[in-house]
């Protein structure tokens, strides 16, 4: 369990708009969140709801036109110290969603995993460069000698590997995976799965991970945070959004969830989400912390009738 | 549903099929033989590089041309087309008889021509189809995979669609000809999982309206649990088991099955290893001796290593090749986990 004291890391009102003028477009509309130390934080939601942006405006790489984010009690975005930034970009790290294209197919493994070493620690020797590179292969399960090796000579799990090796070598903290499996085979999955829960373990890690795919969410995130066009909808402990789904969104992702079990998997009947479902006219909605930990988007109206559901069920 | 009393449509026998890349030879299809019956939904599982994509291009002639069918058949309606060289050979089954849908909507669409151009184009290059006939067919089939408004929608372009619609529209561009034989590779793997469930409801409400029979390539086990009639389980080139998806889920009988559904996240308990298949696939290039998993398989027996196991009959329609169906073999059973599948989804 994640210890409930200081959020190491804070997202607070994030906005990150693209283009200009009549092309402007925002991708974040205003996400608020706390992620705390050693735990794994899930964010899900639909193709192009916002997800890779708000991992990468955390990491600095797109700025805020909003907002802020908090870092172990320093404010990380906007204008900071060179020093700041150096240690944030050690100490923050992202694996991406593809590992096929994901890694420079021109470079050696060993340049590809101490590449982020050049600008942090620019002074070390070659040999303790190499030490490093060889700890943090051995350290995701692949051979020292791979360092000699180009990506194309590699699985896609190995390759997803060298993508954790990169990150690793960094010693972070807080690691962004943005969709780290989705482009993996059911076998590989459980690999990589496993080896990201023994390094948070072992490391003290903490995580935000980014899915779209809840079941598998479900086993490793302790909370989840669900994101509908740049808004975040809902947002609770990982079992009490799968027992108690109060948005409309929810549900509907939910319901979409294939079932490996042929008896259940057809009988689910499918919601789809309709946003007009919601009369935002008059009573526009809040962020609400409906029951302790569990906050979802909606007005006055709707959320009396969360409230109501979940003490109907929590009857016998 | 299938009826084993049925002819099949497409019968696969004793198929080889080798590919040479520079010099050397690789076994990609081993000794596959597949019934597929009118009407079923099949579909294929395995991991990546066990052959699936393979095997079904071969119905379409697809394969990339330094592979070759080395050995078996092919037959569908009285033909045999592993022996198809020729184009126009392959032009009266590719699209008519048998079409394909495949993973990646964007790549798959002309992004210079209107969907409805797209669809006209289909129709009259298979059906002959020209002009208001032309229009008013790409207009049902839009209608038919569930795009509204088809009217105005047949005049956008594909940038204007959403991945999810541009995949509706690749299905409509396949059924344009009315084939008999669906081939779906992958085709929800590009999408996020909303949108896949629509899809995977829509290809399995075509099948069954228009009396089409389907194969399914996937190796997500939840979406084949929501589409198949029958399941095939691949590994290193050959069918290891095939049955009806309960029996396949409920019952699986080869120890690869049994490792491909232990490593379902959803088995899993928080906090604890999820079961993962060590080692990595046999390397195709290389002749393979006895079971292909048995280097593998953690409770593999001396047979395994020594000879290829036949096909073991369960049931009338499920069967498996392994050695642990022969009566002289040792009682092994399933990992225990797996009984926690039938009550996924409760
Ligand atoms: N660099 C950019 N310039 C302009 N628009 C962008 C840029 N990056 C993202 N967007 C837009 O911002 C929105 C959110 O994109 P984002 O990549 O964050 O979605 P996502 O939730 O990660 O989706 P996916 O599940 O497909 O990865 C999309 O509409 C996208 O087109
Ligand atoms: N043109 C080719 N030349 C050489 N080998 C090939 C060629 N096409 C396919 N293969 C090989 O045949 C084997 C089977 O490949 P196939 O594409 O059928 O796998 P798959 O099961 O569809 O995998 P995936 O899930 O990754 O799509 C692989 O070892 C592949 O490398
Ligand atoms: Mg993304
Ligand atoms: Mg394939």
């Amino acid at each position: 369990m994640p210890e409930k004291l200081e959020p190491f890391v804070s997202v607070r009102d994030m906005h990150v708009t693209f283009g200009e003028r009549r092309h402007r477009f925002e991708a974040v509309r205003g996400v608020s969140f706390d992620i705390f130390r050693g735990e794994t934080f899930g964010l899900v939601g639909e193709s192009g709801s916002g997800k890779t942006t708000i991992g990468r405006a955390i990491l600095r790489i797109y700025p805020l036109s909003a907002g802020e984010v908090i870092f172990d009690g320093e404010r990380i975005s906007g204008k900071i110290s060179s020093a700041l930034d150096r240690r944030v970009t050690q100490r923050i790290q992202m694996i991406f969603q593809d590992p096929m294209a994901s890694l420079n197919e021109r470079a050696k493994v060993d340049y590809i995993v101490s590449e982020g070493l050049y600008n942090v620690a620019r002074g070390i020797s070659r040999e303790e460069r190499e030490r490093r590179v060889a700890d943090a292969l051995s350290e995701v399960g692949l051979l020292p000698e791979f360092a000699s090796r180009f990506p194309h000579e590699f699985s896609g799990g190995q390759r997803q590997r060298i993508g954790i090796a990169r990150a690793l070598i960094m010693e972070p903290e807080f690691i962004v995976a943005d969709e780290p499996i989705s482009a993996l085979d059911v076998s590989i999955r459980a690999q990589v799965l496993n080896l990201m829960a023994a390094l948070q373990k072992k490391r003290r890690l903490t995580y935000l991970f980014i899915s779209h795919d809840l079941s598998v969410m479900r086993f490793i995130c302790d909370r989840i945070a669900v994101i509908h066009l740049g808004r975040l909808v809902e947002l609770s402990e990982t079992e009490e959004l799968f027992r108690h789904p109060l948005h409309p969104y929810t549900r509907a992702l939910l319901s979409a969830i294939p079932q490996p079990s042929p008896d259940y998997a057809r009988s689910g009947e499918l919601i789809a989400y309709d946003p007009s479902v919601h009369d935002y006219r008059t009573d526009p909605p809040a962020w609400t912390e409906l029951t302790p930990g569990h906050f979802v988007l909606g007005n006055q109206k709707e959320c009396d009738a969360y409230r109501k559901e979940i003490e109907g069920s929590a009857k016998p | 549903m299938t009826d084993n009393h049925e002819q099949p449509v497409l019968q696969v026998e004793h198929l080889d099929i080798k590919f040479n890349l520079r010099g050397k030879v690789l076994h990609a299809i081993r000794d596959v033989s597949l019934e597929l019956y009118e009407g079923e939904t099949l579909a294929i599982v395995g991991e990546s590089g066990s052959g699936k994509s393979v095997l079904t291009k071969a119905f379409m002639g697809l394969n990339d041309s330094n592979g070759w069918v080395d050995h078996g058949s092919i037959l569908y309606q009285g033909h045999d087309l592993a022996r198809y060289t020729t184009e126009k050979e392959w032009l009266t089954i590719r699209g008519r008889e048998i079409a394909m849908v495949l993973q990646d909507p964007m790549t798959s669409l002309n992004p210079l021509k209107t969907i409805g151009a797209q669809i006209e184009e289909a129709l009259r290059l298979h059906q002959g189809l020209r002009g208001a006939a032309a229009r008013q067919r790409t207009v049902e089939l839009l209608n038919d995979v569930g795009i509204t408004e088809p009217d105005r929608r047949r005049r956008q372009y594909p940038h204007e669609f959403s991945g999810g619609m541009r995949q509706r529209v690749i299905i409509a561009i396949a059924l344009a000809c009315r084939p008999r034989i669906l081939i779906c590779d992958e085709p929800t793997t590009a999408l996020d999982v909303t949108i896949q469930a629509q899809i995977i409801r829509l290809i399995y409400d075509l099948v069954h309206r228009l009396h089409l029979t389907a194969i399914y390539i996937t190796h997500d086990l939840g979406v084949v649990a929501n589409v198949a009639d029958r399941v095939a389980v691949m590994y290193a080139g050959d069918i290891v088991e095939i049955g009806t998806s309960r029996e396949v889920f409920y019952s699986p009988a080869h120890p690869y099955t049994w490792a491909l559904l232990s490593s379902l996240p959803q088995l899993g308990k928080k906090g604890e290893e999820l079961y993962t298949i060590r080692g990595t696939p046999p390397n195709l290039y290389h002749h393979i001796t006895g079971d292909a998993f048995a280097p593998r398989n953690p409770n593999a027996l001396k047979a395994d290593f020594i000879e290829r196991p036949p096909f073991f009959d369960i049931t009338p329609t499920h069967k498996a090749r392994t050695w642990l169906l022969d009566e002289r073999a040792p009682d092994i059973r399933p990992p225990q986990v797996l009984s926690r599948i039938q009550s996924l989804g409760q």
